[in-house]
């Protein structure tokens, strides 16, 4: 195999599928990092952002990459109400309970979206689109669109956690609670705030996948375990980390297929994290351990 | 262990409160994957078979005039699921008969621990595992799809008549497209066919071009895949599209869905056949196609046909049967032998009057004729389709 | 009539109470009294239920065995191999700590997942292993099915008072001084990796077993049965809601979610035949709401766990 078809069939999808699952991953480590729980809504959560744009597209009739902040807004806020309605009142109680909250709110969602939506494969926009050529380098709009996007996102979210105020009380949430809370963080404030951020992330993780393939109800949720490798793999809490491990997860998976059977490559990231923990227990970029 | 108890009593006594069923109305489960991996395939299952019981209905109810009522149940795709919605269809609803589960895995569950015990005959649509035929089933257990090694078997063969003689296989990783894929494979290098790569799949990824270059490397021009193709093959067709993997594309039953088409448009699909069973009368799935057309459902949407049959079947044995549950499997055979009046799809009112003035009947469903085997086994005549003016058209009829 | 339907379906419930209440036994050994967060408890249920499997049934092609041993050599087997699978997993993963080691065992059940439902020569891949002989198989519907529930009855009550036992015992004070305050355990010259391990160990063979007994019921297994949903995240409801660190709690969690699940069918059974698809789909949206409801009002779970040892505070 030459190197311009590793890159191309391998390589390039890899990189695309890794930013989808960069942009679950940032989410599902925020909320590790600040309300330290794992949040087994999150692939259902992407879900209804996606058919949130799907609507507007189809109902409102916008161009396609319109609904994406429309789609981001309405599911920031849906997050944000999930939070207010079956998170919040258990925040003092263990965090087992709260992640098992969340998976009844992964089944609620769901459910939601099959009522709504209906259960038919649907796409934002009908027909095929062919890759152009770039140097040798076969890509399609959408898929340039997709690494952009996520680059964009996470420095905006960088940029946000590292300048302004609202960021450093988000990010002294994360290092020390009750420090924080001690220096006056406002923790509602803080929590609303990361629901925003999560929920907006997950909506274009969703959108983005819709885009490149097709919007299905069970979509999200078969996208959940690999986020939550891509997550740790990274480093819990850290945001580059997690888009670090996105795109190895996204990379490994693709290029597994080269060594392993195919029926296997579902397995590669769970490999990769196990190989990971054993060397570095913390993650790729040290993260905390919880 | 009291608080078991009490929960249990309380679930009783629920039960009773709910389950007040009107004693005339005759009863039948339809069990389905509504949720779970196969929610984008279940309603439509699930709307034929309607479409057969409401067919029956409209003709004159059943048996006395009494009313077929369907009792729809979610199995899941899970045995876990199916054992609880079959135990419920039996015990709590009182059905006669059980059309479905869709899986292979719920059919075997739900037909060893409910159904077979309980004496309640089963028809699966579309459970295509072989390990169904081997159950020890006391002659209760029925499928109108054909076991896969048919349908394998003969798109190998239609593929070398028409000159394909180098394939590469992209199989989805359960019992429907590994079956499929390993009769296939058999069948096409015992004629000298050459497979020029052979890989499975799990459904639900994002990408599958890793997998669609692997299988390229081989050489060959043709894809076949056997996958869902409201599922992960709608993905790996559209990807394999998109990026020039091969020029030709062959699908078993589960890739003639109206997912490709309507998501990929017709345009891009003229290079795409599918196989799907037919009746030895075509004319049976015309029939049925017009009927669902009517009741706004989708002919094209996948295993519709042998879930419509299966549904139908049921009604005609039942009927046949005066209505008592221990002769429904000894009556589902000799309505469904190749002897006898022919009844096409819907034709419930012929059926019925002849039944009652004691003629023989023969279905012959939209999916086939459903001569029954010894194994409730129905062997398969197939046709291969092509996409015409934005819906499926046959193509050849294949031997 | 009507009411023997209701009882046959009241025994069904009753059997797979107790399949599920031997999971979350043996999840409460590793979570309620030992603070491992095990995700994997699928592919201990796997394990258990193709060992057995593989054990009891007569001869078959392209796959290993069957042996055609008797019904409780394959009991055995299952709960020997579920532990023997779980002690390297166990020395491995151990040392991450509460999320680490829940993505790290759902890496392990998943690849084990695909294990079986891959490999042609090992479990038939993804035809499953059929043919599994059921104890009290031959009775009649109604008896067998009473026959199974008091057999399986049995296990779970053995298998109760034996935890129970383990649990009064100083083993089981040390275990929960390890979990609350690991630093001063260690500190007592407590062994505290092994004995984690010891727990992970003895909680695996539980599920093991639990698996060997779902796949006779069903006379077979297929990789269906052990997707993450209804293998390993429905048993950590159960036990989360019940009350984790209460083997009652645990049982009567089993009980009262099943009863959810299943009982959530027949409520939206009554909404009229035109949606009867949509129905489904609002009755899981019914579950998921009638989980946050018991979260709610018993966020400690429906049976907490027992203040042990404190003399002179009563239970609240």
């Amino acid at each position: 195999m030459d190197f311009m078809e590793l890159l191309n069939f391998y390589i390039v999808p890899g990189l695309v599928l890794g930013s989808i699952y960069a942009l679950g991953a940032v989410g599902i480590t925020l909320v590790f990092a600040i309300l330290r729980y794992a949040h087994l809504a999150h692939g259902d959560i992407a879900t209804l952002g996606a058919f949130i744009a799907f609507a507007a597209v189809t109902l409102l009739g916008l161009p396609v990459y319109a609904a994406l902040p429309v789609a981001m807004v309405v599911t920031a806020f849906a997050a944000v109400g999930i939070d207010r309605l079956f998170y919040d009142y258990l925040r003092e109680r263990p965090r087992i309970v709260t992640v098992m909250a969340s998976l009844g709110v992964a089944l609620m969602v769901r459910s939601v979206v099959q009522v709504i939506w209906g259960v038919d494969a649907e796409s934002y926009i009908r027909g095929i689109a062919r890759p152009e050529n770039w140097w040798g380098i076969r890509l399609k709009d959408r898929e340039i669109v997709t690494i952009l996007s996520m680059i964009g996102l996470v420095l905006a979210l960088q940029l946000f956690l590292m300048k302004t105020k609202w960021g450093k009380a988000m990010r002294a949430m994360s290092d020390n609670p009750n420090l924080a809370l001690l220096s006056g963080v406002d923790n509602g404030k803080v929590v609303f705030l990361t629901w925003l951020i999560v929920g907006g992330l997950c909506a274009a993780s969703g959108f983005f996948l819709g885009l490149n393939t097709e919007l299905k109800s069970m979509m999200g949720w078969q996208m959940l375990l690999p986020m939550f490798a891509a997550a740790i793999l990274g480093g819990v809490g850290r945001i580059e980390g997690a888009v670090l491990g996105g795109l190895i997860v996204g990379v490994a998976e693709e290029v597994s297929v080269i060594f392993l059977p195919s029926e296997y490559k579902a397995a590669t990231a769970f490999a990769i994290l196990l190989l990971m923990l054993l060397v570095r227990p913390t993650g790729l970029l040290r993260g905390k351990v919880l | 262990m009291k608080n078991v108890r009490l929960a249990l009593a309380g679930a009783l006594l629920g039960a009773t409160a709910l389950a007040a069923p009107a004693q005339a109305d005759v009863k039948i489960g339809l069990l389905g994957g509504v949720s779970g991996p196969i929610a984008a395939m279940a309603p439509a299952m699930i709307d034929s078979a309607q479409l057969a019981i409401q067919q029956v209905n409209d003709q004159g109810g059943i048996l006395n005039g009494e009313k077929l009522v369907p009792v729809v149940g979610d199995s899941a795709c899970n045995p876990q699921n199916a054992t609880d919605a079959a135990t419920k269809a039996v015990n709590i609803e009182g059905v006669i008969a059980i059309v479905g589960p869709h899986c292979s895995g719920a059919v075997l569950a739900a037909a060893n621990s409910v159904a077979v015990p309980a004496g309640v005959v089963i028809i699966t649509p579309s459970g295509t595992s072989p390990e169904i035929s081997k159950l020890d089933d006391k002659d209760l257990v029925f499928r109108t799809v054909p076991s896969d090694d048919f349908q394998g078997r003969a798109l190998a063969r239609t593929l070398l008549e028409r000159g394909t003689n180098k394939v590469a296989v992209a199989y989805l990783n359960n019992d429907y497209g590994k079956g499929l894929a390993e009769a296939f494979k058999v069948e096409f290098e015992d004629k000298g066919g050459e497979i020029a790569g052979f890989a499975a799949h799990e459904e639900g990824k994002a990408s599958y071009r890793s997998d669609l270059a692997e299988l390229a490397d081989g050489g060959a021009d043709t894809l076949v895949i056997f996958d869902y193709g409201d599922g992960a093959g709608l993905t790996m067709l559209r990807q394999a599209l998109e990026n020039g993997f091969f020029e030709n594309f062959v699908g078993g039953d589960g890739m003639k869905s109206d997912a490709p088409i309507k998501e990929l448009g017709a345009e891009n699909l003229t290079t795409f056949t599918a196989s799907s069973p037919v009746g030895a009368q075509s004319e049976a799935l015309e029939v049925f196609n017009e009927a669902f057309k009517g009741v706004g459902g989708d002919p094209d949407a996948i295993f519709v046909t042998t879930s419509y049959d299966a549904a139908f079947l049921a009604a005609l044995a039942i009927e046949k049967a005066g209505g008592d549950k221990a002769k429904v499997a000894e009556a589902l055979r000799s309505v469904s032998d190749g002897k006898g009046e022919t009844i096409l799809p819907g034709e419930w009112q012929k059926a019925k009057e002849l039944i009652a003035a004691g003629t023989d009947i023969d279905y012959k469903g939209a999916a086939g004729d459903h001569d029954f085997d010894e194994l409730g086994d129905v062997p398969g005549v197939y046709a291969l389709f092509k996409v015409q003016d934005g819906a499926f058209v046959v193509d050849t009829e294949m031997k | 009539m009507e009411w023997i339907g209701l009882l046959n379906y009241a025994v069904f419930m009753a059997i797979f109470i107790c399949i599920y209440g031997l999971l979350a036994l043996g999840l409460n050994i590793q979570w309620g009294f030992s603070g491992l967060f095990n995700a994997g408890i699928a592919g201990f249920f796997a394990v258990g239920a193709y060992t057995s499997a593989i054990l009891t049934t007569p001869e078959a092609d392209g796959r290993i065995g069957g042996f055609d041993m008797p019904v409780p050599v394959g009991w055995a087997g299952a709960m020997l191999l579920a532990a023997a699978i779980a002690w390297p997993i166990g020395k491995i993963c151990l040392r991450f700590r509460s999320d680490y080691l829940a993505i790290a065992s759902i890496g392990v059940a998943e690849i084990i997942r695909l294990v079986i439902k891959s490999e042609d020569w090992l479990t038939n891949s993804a035809r499953g292993v059929t043919n599994i002989p059921r104890p009290f198989g031959d009775l009649p519907y109604a008896q067998s099915q009473l026959a199974y529930l008091a057999l399986v009855g049995g296990v779970l009550f053995v298998a109760y008072l034996l935890v129970e036992r383990q649990i009064a015992a100083p083993w089981g004070r040390m275990m929960r001084a390890i979990r609350d305050n690991e630093l001063a355990a260690r500190a007592m010259g407590k062994d505290v990796p092994f004995r984690r391990l010891e727990a992970f160990v003895f909680g695996a063979a539980l599920m093991g077993l639990g698996g060997a007994l779902f796949a006779h019921l069903n006379r077979a297994i297929t990789p269906e049965a052990i997707d993450p949903m209804v293998a390993t995240f429905l048993v950590w409801i159960m036990l989360i809601l019940g009350g984790s660190g209460n083997n009652r709690g645990a049982i009567l969690g089993v009980a009262v979610v099943w009863v959810i699940w299943s009982f959530s069918e027949i409520l939206t059974d009554q909404f009229p035949p035109e949606i009867a698809i949509k129905a489904k789909y609002i009755r899981i949206f019914l579950i998921g709401l009638m989980l946050q409801l018991v979260l709610r009002f018993r966020p400690e779970g429906i049976l907490p766990e027992p203040q042990r040892g404190v003399s002179g505070k009563k239970d609240s």
